[in-house]
């Protein structure tokens, strides 16, 4: 008797729970969507819920199709778009670890970086790179920004998978894609410029770090420090 | 003050209009020099957009919590069995982690208004203005942002959105670009 008290709790706590997430969705959303696009998200936010995924992406994408005047049809292209780029992303990042499930952290990483232009096997190959888990999360973010800037997958996982080989801190991580268009700037091009800091960080990793104590070859520069 | 008059497609450059490879060759190298002064100039800290852009987050918070707590009176039971059962009765809180301080800048000749609308502030165009400096072209603000990866764009006069000429940008799933910015 006890026993099925507590199962009955259970039930109704992982439902309200369920409930919660769905208010919280229509809330977020609340003069931020048409009621088509809510009645979208809240249906793929609880299968992306059940399937691990984070929801926030497709809040965000809704959001801001409809703060730029996008119309519904769109938007709701554009969300759905943002699920298989998720689910792709998780089942790159499952393959890379034997079926063990990823944190959603990553996942929004691996989605943002297929979006930028990377495929499955790219975010597959980094993740198998980069354990543990934080490393993984900012190698993906690093990876998507190095392919927005043009660089080519290939050059990106190289570059990636290099750093993170040389132990590279995750400071130095974020710095790369400032790094590359720094090179950039000198006339390189992405890939160049990529390939280039890959040498060097692939050295690193078998020499250790030089003796100006690991300097990239030119500072970096973030957008606007 | 020197003042210098780029050629019209450098400016297309600066406004995010044009990127440095869609430019001539002949022009690349006055897109580049461009692109370094905008990167360089006005390092003095504005504060006022990131408060408003904190307090305007705050104000949503609340407006959140109370719109939930109207729509789901039935939530309070269900939170007490949530409890009972150990389980966090919230959504976790974000990491404390340190804010990073980031300055936008954008050169938008005629522009009247500027503003930058992202993952950050919900995409809303009226949350973050930018403020004029230096030139009457330039315009910038300082924000506060949690290290992640986040996108962004400028609005322009509250209509044209406009990505970062300086940042990395994807396709943004609408037919235009958004800025990244990874911290």
């Amino acid at each position: 008797m006890k026993r099925a008290g507590r199962l009955v709790l259970g039930f109704v706590a992982v439902a309200a729970t369920a409930l919660d997430a769905q208010q919280s969705i229509a809330a977020r959303l609340s003069g931020r969507a048409s009621a088509e696009i809510v009645a979208l998200v809240q249906e793929l936010g609880r299968s992306a819920a059940s399937q691990g995924l984070p929801v926030d992406p497709l809040i965000q994408k809704a959001i801001e199709g409809n703060a730029k005047g996008v119309p519904a049809e769109r938007v709701a292209s554009a969300v759905r778009l943002v699920f298989a780029q998720l689910d792709t992303a998780a089942a790159a990042l499952r393959s890379a670890t034997h079926n063990s499930p990823a944190d959603t952290v990553e996942i929004a990483a691996g989605g943002f970086a297929i979006t930028a232009g990377l495929r499955g096997r790219d975010i597959a190959e980094l993740a198998r790179t980069g354990r543990p888990a934080a490393d993984v999360t900012v190698g993906l973010r690093v990876a998507g920004t190095l392919a927005a800037l043009g660089v080519p997958p290939a050059e990106t996982v190289a570059l990636v998978s290099a750093s993170l080989r040389a132990g590279q801190a995750p400071g130095d991580l974020l710095a790369l894609p400032g790094s590359v268009q720094s090179e950039m700037a000198r006339g390189a091009t992405p890939a160049q410029a990529a390939a280039g800091l890959a040498r060097a960080a692939a050295a690193q990793a078998r020499h250790g770090p030089p003796a100006d104590h690991g300097l990239p070859p030119h500072p970096p520069a973030p957008p606007h420090p | 003050m020197m003042k210098r008059d780029f050629d019209p497609q450098v400016k297309q450059l600066l406004d995010g209009e044009l990127t440095l490879a869609d430019l001539p060759a002949e022009l690349r190298q006055e897109g580049e020099e461009a692109l370094r002064l905008l990167a360089a100039v006005d390092r003095e800290p504005v504060s006022l957009p990131a408060v408003t852009w904190r307090v305007m987050a705050a104000l949503e918070r609340r407006r959140q919590r109370r719109l939930a707590w109207l729509l789901a009176p039935a939530l309070a039971a269900a939170a007490a069995l949530v409890l009972w059962l150990g389980r966090p009765a919230s959504p976790a809180a974000p990491a404390s982690s340190a804010m990073v301080t980031v300055r936008f800048v954008l050169v938008a000749p005629g522009a009247h208004q500027v503003s930058v609308a992202g993952t950050f502030n919900r995409w809303d165009p009226s949350a973050t203005p930018l403020v004029r400096s230096g030139s009457a072209d330039m315009w910038v603000a300082t924000l506060s942002l949690p290290p992640g990866q986040h996108q962004y764009a400028f609005v322009v006069d509250g209509v044209r959105w406009v990505p970062d000429p300086t940042a990395p940008a994807i396709d943004d799933g609408f037919g235009r670009r958004n800025s990244v910015l990874t911290l």
